[in-house]
């Protein structure tokens, strides 16, 4: 039997502490999209490195034979994964399996997320940050920039969530 | 007073073993707030679970109340805090576009992050997506760089904005949260009852 998820509050306030302790200790925001790109180029890197060296986006973080993955979000996202196997584990929720709506293959399911991913992947960049390091750590530093993205996420979720109704409901 | 490691309080090595327990912290919540099911967080998007939205604007208040009460009680300084810069556009069709992969993908990169590790196999191509989204973003960067770094508006906050006191500012924030979210599980019942 899995447990009973936490409350939305006391959810919320979790992760508003764990947004605490790294304002206070780090001087900035949790992250989460940051990590995807230090990997994305530490493997490009691998396979072109003098096309990731000459790149203008991707070569800050590969200037002087630094190593992407020695960064913060990578070392954060580290911790994600080893607080949610944990949870997981605990939960009794650890499972090999397709989570979807009942009305969709689950090829259909893996091609929405990959469609789904790609888009992410590229607002997350466009944005400087994504759910984590820019709508939350940017909405409590009260920044205009990631209200209006968070704003703007839900206008994006709700004008194609009709469209793809077959996906979910 | 903080931030400790911008203050040289802690070195370096103790800040990234900061970072892997707090994000252990934040993936643990994660998931025992059901943001690793995809069918929950898209559910937002059909106002049939609220839970998502509320989450994050609990989130937002506690840290908001924390940052600046902090700066209030004089323990930390935001002088040497990093502010998230403001780039209004990008960061508006940015939210669309994420929006739109968040209602097709069902997760963020968080969340999928955090679902991978539970076993979950749409994470995993979720993930991968995000992956090649980043390299298509990166390796085309003369497309949009000039887009990309348009309309700057530096560290650019509410308070600023509507031109009050930042403490009015975050009582406002607050005020919103809770009314925000009233609203939806109000919408909520109305659109699916009260038991979904």
């Amino acid at each position: 039997m899995k447990k009973k998820l936490w409350n939305p509050i006391f959810g919320g306030t979790m992760i508003g502490l764990a947004m605490i302790l790294t304002f206070y200790i780090s001087g900035r925001g949790l992250g989460a999209s940051g990590s995807i790109t230090s990997f994305a180029v530490w493997v490009q890197n691998l396979i072109a490195p003098t096309y990731t060296k000459s790149s203008e986006y991707f070569s800050p973080y590969v200037a002087n034979g630094a190593n992407p993955l020695t960064d913060y979000m990578v070392f954060m996202a580290i911790g994600i994964m080893i607080g949610s196997f944990a949870a997981g584990i605990i939960s009794k929720s650890f499972k090999f399996e397709i989570l979807k709506g009942p009305n969709i293959s689950n090829k259909g399911r893996l091609i929405y997320a990959l469609i789904g991913g790609i888009l992410i992947g590229f607002a997350a960049r466009m944005a400087r940050g994504c759910t984590s390091g820019q709508a939350l750590v940017g909405g409590a530093e009260l920044s205009v920039g990631s209200w209006a993205f968070m704003f703007s996420i839900f206008a994006g979720g709700f004008a194609v969530a009709y469209f793809i109704r077959r996906e979910w409901l | 007073m903080g931030p400790l490691v911008n203050n040289g309080i802690i070195s370096g090595g103790i800040n990234s073993l900061a970072a892997v327990l707090i994000g252990a912290l934040f993936g643990y919540a994660l998931q025992r707030s059901g943001f690793t099911d995809p069918r929950k967080i898209a559910a937002t998007f059909y106002m049939k679970d609220v839970d998502v939205p509320i989450v994050m604007f609990t989130a937002i208040v506690t840290a908001s109340i924390g940052l600046f009460g902090l700066s209030l009680l004089g323990l930390i300084d935001l002088g040497k805090f990093y502010f998230l810069p403001s780039y209004l556009l990008p960061m508006i069709v940015a939210g669309f576009i994420f929006g739109i992969g968040m209602a097709v993908g069902g997760l963020c990169p968080g969340t999928s992050i955090a679902a991978m590790v539970t076993g979950k196999i749409d994470a995993m191509v979720f993930v991968i997506g995000i992956f090649l989204g980043t390299l298509i973003f990166g390796d085309f960067y003369p497309q949009w760089d000039k887009f990309y770094n348009s309309d700057s508006n530096g560290v650019y906050r509410l308070d600023q904005l509507f031109n009050i006191n930042i403490g009015l500012m975050v009582l406002l924030v607050v005020l919103f949260a809770v009314f925000g979210s009233l609203g939806m599980k109000k919408l909520q019942s109305l659109f699916w009852g009260k038991h979904v």
